[in-house]
């Protein structure tokens, strides 16, 4: 099965996973991860309408500035540390600058590689602040049990592997980019699949590691 | 595929991309695996940390419910050794018999069930005392730690003296109490153990720290000793002092004095703004 198609109907699974595991998924800000899923799932679908395809380097931008803003949102929200929300949104605003200039001059036929690269590169970023975040936080006991790690990962694994696809995609052959594009494919599952990990787990309810109950030896 | 066009000789970008996606992989699966270590790790110091504080709250709180048994047991005994045989001595006088006596020896009776009654009052005061002082309680800490330091003294066995400099407001009841066992405490080690010629107790206050400081001329213990003797099983009284400046969030420093002569016990206490009570006069 080529590739894209695996990674297509990848995407089906954290949406239907978030709506079977509703309740576990109705708080901690999920539903941005959830609006992220139905939008890259309904734009993989449009891709496969030739006539959008002349508009690809526009749906590909405006599908950057979306990911972006949903990932970076949710970001946001799980920081709690104020100078981390300060940076997020200085970062975001200078992002969003070069991005609607990119978008107004437009310099490729196809993909717009600078706000995708410069995408990436912040959302790893934004993700590790995170993880700072959550191990200097002494209630969080075992981080892997929590559902904003694993989407957390999903985002590091992803743009951290595509980080150079998307630097170089400008100076690729539509031939090249064809073949280089499975690597992204490849991702794309993996984090579909860590979301609907994500998704699946149960609600983590921070308890220590309980110690033996103790009582005094002789009474 | 991608491994193929990464091999062939013209493609340098092919190359970096390759290397470059494979190094950030490493370095993002490095990085998560570093997280979940570090933290596992992390857990394991808190953990072992969190072990050894119940540890030490179990060894105080098995030496505050021996020494509260121990506590039962004394009044225990006092009540069924001195009180009960006085109680039924008097009974034996005021017995169904005494009325078919005659005048004189009713009143004798009388008068020597009297005399128990009166001996098993002062008996009971003297066990109601050493529960609760009555000094403590009417006239507060300053005038219970004289009235004991008197005691002491009087009894000849060792020269006590015991000087307040700054106790013009007192502390809550319940502190005092606290504070005066340990005291209490402090001055029967001493007295059992270290065969000290005096004892000598100062209170000051400095700032929003009140401060009590013991010195004897006897064998004593420093801080090094206190806090083994904390972490074994011995030393009962001394897990009870603990227990009880626990509660009062306050410290206590085992010294030798600087020319090596006297020992030292510091009790060091944070005085509360709602703790402070107006001395009674």
């Amino acid at each position: 099965m080529p590739y894209n198609r695996i990674s297509f109907i990848s995407g089906i699974l954290p949406i239907i996973f978030y709506l079977i595991f509703f309740k576990r998924n109705r708080e901690g800000g999920y539903w941005v991860i959830f609006v992220y899923c139905i939008l890259s799932f309904f734009a993989d679908t449009a891709f496969h309408v030739h006539s959008i395809r002349r508009y690809s380097y526009y749906v590909y931008s405006g599908l950057t500035v979306i990911e972006y803003s949903l990932f970076s949102f949710f970001l946001y929200q799980s920081y709690k540390e104020k100078i981390f929300k300060v940076i997020l949104v200085i970062c975001s605003l200078l992002f969003y600058v070069i991005a609607v200039i990119n978008i107004l001059e437009k310099k490729s036929n196809s993909f717009d590689s600078l706000s995708a690269s410069l995408e990436a590169s912040l959302l790893i970023l934004f993700s590790i602040f995170f993880l700072y975040e959550q191990i200097n936080d002494p209630t969080i006991f075992y981080v892997y049990t929590t559902k904003k790690f694993w989407i957390i990962i999903a985002f590091l694994l992803y743009f951290s592997s595509i980080l150079f696809l998307f630097i170089y995609a400008v100076t690729f052959t539509s031939q090249q980019f064809n073949s280089y594009w499975r690597i992204n494919n490849i991702f794309d599952t993996l984090k579909n699949l860590l979301f609907t990990i994500a998704f699946a787990m149960k609600k983590n309810k921070q308890h220590e590691p309980s110690l033996e109950n103790f009582y005094p030896e002789d009474y | 595929m991608i491994l193929l066009e990464v091999t062939n000789p013209g493609s340098s970008v092919s190359l970096v991309l390759f290397f470059g996606t494979i190094g950030m992989l490493a370095l993002t699966i490095g990085l998560i695996v570093f997280i979940i270590f570090h933290q596992r790790k992390v857990i394991r110091y808190q953990l072992r940390l969190q072990r050894m504080e119940q540890d030490q709250q179990k060894l105080l709180l098995n030496a505050s419910i021996r020494l509260q048994e121990e506590e039962r047991q004394r009044i225990a005994a006092d009540l069924h050794d001195d009180a009960g045989p006085l109680l039924a001595t008097a009974r034996l006088y005021l017995n169904e018999n005494l009325v078919n006596l005659d005048k004189t020896t009713q009143l004798q009776s009388i008068y020597n069930a009297k005399q128990i009654i009166d001996d098993t009052i002062q008996l009971i005061r003297n066990i109601s005392h050493s529960l609760m002082p009555p000094t403590l309680k009417n006239f507060g800490l300053e005038s219970a730690v004289n009235d004991l330091f008197q005691k002491i003294s009087g009894s000849g066995s060792m020269n006590a003296s015991s000087r307040f400099h700054d106790y013009r407001e007192r502390l809550q009841a319940e502190n005092e109490l606290i504070i005066f066992r340990v005291i209490q405490e402090l001055v029967n080690n001493i007295l059992k153990h270290s065969n000290a010629s005096f004892i000598h107790l100062t209170q000051n206050t400095s700032g929003s720290k009140f401060f009590i400081r013991l010195h004897h001329d006897g064998r004593g213990i420093t801080q090094n000793d206190f806090n083994k003797l904390n972490k074994s099983n011995v030393g009962l009284g001394l897990k009870n002092i603990q227990s009880r400046l626990k509660v009062l969030h306050g410290k206590i420093f085992f010294e030798k004095d600087m020319s090596q002569t006297y020992y030292k016990v510091t009790i060091e206490l944070v005085k509360d703004e709602e703790d402070k009570v107006p001395a009674q006069v």
